[in-house]
C-alpha cells in the first residue's frame, strides 16, 4: 500500500539513524499484519478513506518516532535535587562576591559617583546569569556521562549520603522571631522614645552641641562651616522621624502593634536613603565649606577637599549596602507572600 | 480538554504505565511479535497504542528482560520476542509486588467504604 510506504518513510527520517531500518522494518511487519487482517474481515482492500482513517490513528510520524527516541534529560530527576541546592550556593555567592567586586571597582576607580554605583549594581544579574549557566552546564555534562554509562552518580548527588536526625539545623531566627509578637510595653516604650528623639532632634540646630558636643565649639573655632546641603538633609531627617513616629502612634491606637507590617518597614528603609543620596549629590560634593575661602583655601583647601571625599565615600558605601539589604529584604517578602498565597490554595 | 481533565488523564497514564509493563511481560511468556501481541492485549481488555506498546518492547529488550528474533512466519519476517530469564525473575518480583499493592488497595477501599457507610448512618 502506498500510503503505508509514505507514512513509514515519515516515522524513518525521525528514528535514531543507528536504528532506522529495524524499527521501520519491524513497524511495517506488524502494520502489514494488522492490514491484512482488516482486509480479510471486510473481505476487500481498504478504500483510500478507510486507508487514510487508519493511518491517521496510528499517529503522527513525528510523534510515532519519538516513542523510540531513548528518554533523555538535561539534568534528571536523580541529580536535580543536588543541581537545584549547588545552583542556590552558587548564585548566593556570585551575588556577595560579584557585589564587593564592583563595589571595589567603583571606589577604585577616577570618579566615583552615585551614578556609577547603580550603574554597576545592574550588571549584577548578568554575574548571576553566568554562574547559573555554568552550574548548568557542568550537571548537564555530568547527566550525560552518566546516561551514556561514562561515569557513575557522583557520591555527593545520592540521596543524602550522611544524613542523621541530630545534623539538622536548628530553627532560624526568622522562624522564632516571626512567632513571636512585640509586647505593649515595647510598642509604647517605641512612641516616648521616638517623641523624646524628635525633640531632640529639633532643637539641635539651636544647640548644635545636643548632636556634636564638644566638637560643636571646635566646629564654632574652626575654619570650615557646613555646607547649605544639610538643611535639606536636617528637615528630610526631621520628616522621617515623624512618619516612623505617627506610623507607631496608629499602630498602639489600632491595636496593630504585635506584628511589624514588613511594607512599611521596607519603605522606611527605602525612603531614608533619601538624606544620603541628597548629601552625595551635594553641589561639588561639599559636606563642609570653607567659612572665609578667599583667606583659608590656600591653608585649608587640600584638608577640606579630603574631608568631603572621605564623607563622599563614606556614604556611597552606606547607600550601597543599604540598596543591597533593600534588595535581600524585597526578596525575602515577596517569598513570603508566594508562601502563603501557595498555602491558601493548598 | 478541561484542567481536570487533564488532571484526571494525567493520573490515569500514571496509573496505567506500570501495569503495561507488567502485561506486557506476562503476554511474553509465550513468544509472540508486535501486531499478536496487541491483539492478545486488547483481547484481554487492555488496549495499547502502536506508538506505546513498540517502542516499550524496544525499552524492555534494551534493559535485557526481553529477547527478539526476526523469523520468516506466513512468507512475512517478523521481529518476536519473548521473556529472557532475567526478564522472568523480574516479572515475578514485579507481580508479587504488584499483588500486594491490589491487596492493599482493595483492603483500604473495603475500610473507608465501610467507614463512611457507618458515618452514614
Amino acid at each position: 500500500m502506498e500510503l503505508l510506504d509514505r507514512y513509514l518513510e515519515s516515522v524513518r527520517k525521525h528514528l535514531p539513524w543507528q536504528r532506522q531500518d529495524d524499527i521501520v522494518a519491524e513497524l511495517r511487519a506488524n502494520l502489514e499484519s494488522q492490514l491484512e487482517e482488516k482486509e480479510e474481515t471486510l473481505g476487500r482492500p481498504l478504500t483510500q478513506a478507510e486507508a487514510e482513517e487508519w493511518i491517521k490513528q496510528l499517529g503522527a510520524p513525528i510523534q510515532v518516532a519519538a516513542g523510540y527516541q531513548p528518554q533523555q534529560y538535561l539534568i534528571g530527576p536523580s541529580l536535580f535535587p543536588t543541581y537545584r541546592y549547588v545552583l542556590k550556593l552558587a548564585c548566593s555567592w556570585a551575588m556577595i562576591i560579584g557585589s564587593i567586586v564592583l563595589v571595589v571597582q567603583v571606589f577604585a576607580s577616577q570618579n566615583p559617583s552615585a551614578s556609577a554605583l547603580f550603574g554597576a549594581l545592574l550588571s549584577l544579574p548578568s554575574v548571576l546569569i553566568t554562574a547559573a549557566a555554568w552550574v548548568t552546564l557542568i550537571f548537564a555534562a555530568i547527566e550525560y556521562a552518566v546516561a551514556q554509562g561514562h561515569l557513575k552518580l557522583p557520591a555527593m548527588c545520592a540521596p543524602s549520603p550522611g544524613w542523621t536526625p541530630s545534623s539538622l539545623p536548628p530553627l532560624g531566627q526568622n522562624v522564632a522571631h516571626g512567632k513571636k509578637p512585640r509586647s505593649l510595653a515595647q510598642a509604647i516604650a517605641e512612641v516616648v522614645f521616638g517623641i523624646l528623639f524628635l525633640g531632640w532632634l529639633l532643637l539641635v540646630p539651636q544647640h548644635p552641641w545636643l548632636l556634636m558636643g564638644p566638637g560643636a565649639l571646635y566646629l564654632n573655632a574652626s575654619p570650615f562651616q557646613l555646607a547649605d546641603i544639610w538643611v535639606p538633609i536636617y528637615w528630610c531627617i526631621v520628616a522621617l522621624n515623624i512618619l516612623q513616629l505617627g506610623w507607631n502612634m496608629q499602630n498602639l491606637v489600632r491595636g496593630t502593634w504585635q506584628k511589624p507590617h514588613p511594607v512599611f518597614n521596607l519603605v522606611l528603609k527605602a525612603v531614608g536613603l533619601i538624606p544620603a543620596i541628597l548629601l552625595i549629590n551635594a553641589p561639588n560634593h561639599a559636606a563642609f565649606l570653607l567659612k572665609h575661602p578667599a583667606i583659608d583655601h590656600a591653608r585649608y583647601g587640600a584638608a577640606l577637599d579630603t574631608i568631603n571625599l572621605y564623607i563622599l565615600r563614606s556614604f556611597q558605601v552606606i547607600i550601597a549596602l543599604v540598596v543591597l539589604q533593600l534588595a535581600w529584604d524585597l526578596w525575602q517578602l515577596g517569598r513570603d507572600a508566594y508562601r502563603k498565597r501557595e498555602a491558601a490554595i493548598v | 480538554m478541561t484542567i481536570a481533565e487533564n488532571l484526571f488523564e494525567n493520573l490515569r497514564l500514571e496509573l496505567r504505565r506500570g501495569c503495561l509493563t507488567l502485561a506486557v511481560l506476562a503476554q511474553l511468556r509465550v513468544e509472540r511479535y508486535g501486531y499478536t501481541l496487541r491483539k492478545a492485549l486488547a483481547d484481554d481488555g487492555l488496549v495499547i497504542d502502536e506508538s506505546t506498546l513498540y517502542p516499550l518492547l524496544r525499552r524492555l529488550e534494551a534493559q535485557g528482560l526481553l529477547a527478539s528474533e526476526w523469523r520468516e512466519e506466513e512468507k512475512r519476517n517478523k521481529r518476536f520476542y519473548r521473556l529472557t530469564p532475567d526478564g522472568e525473575r523480574i516479572f515475578a518480583q514485579l507481580l508479587g509486588e504488584w499483588k500486594a499493592i491490589n491487596a492493599s488497595v482493595t483492603a483500604t477501599l473495603n475500610s473507608t467504604t465501610n467507614a463512611a457507610n457507618n458515618g452514614a448512618l
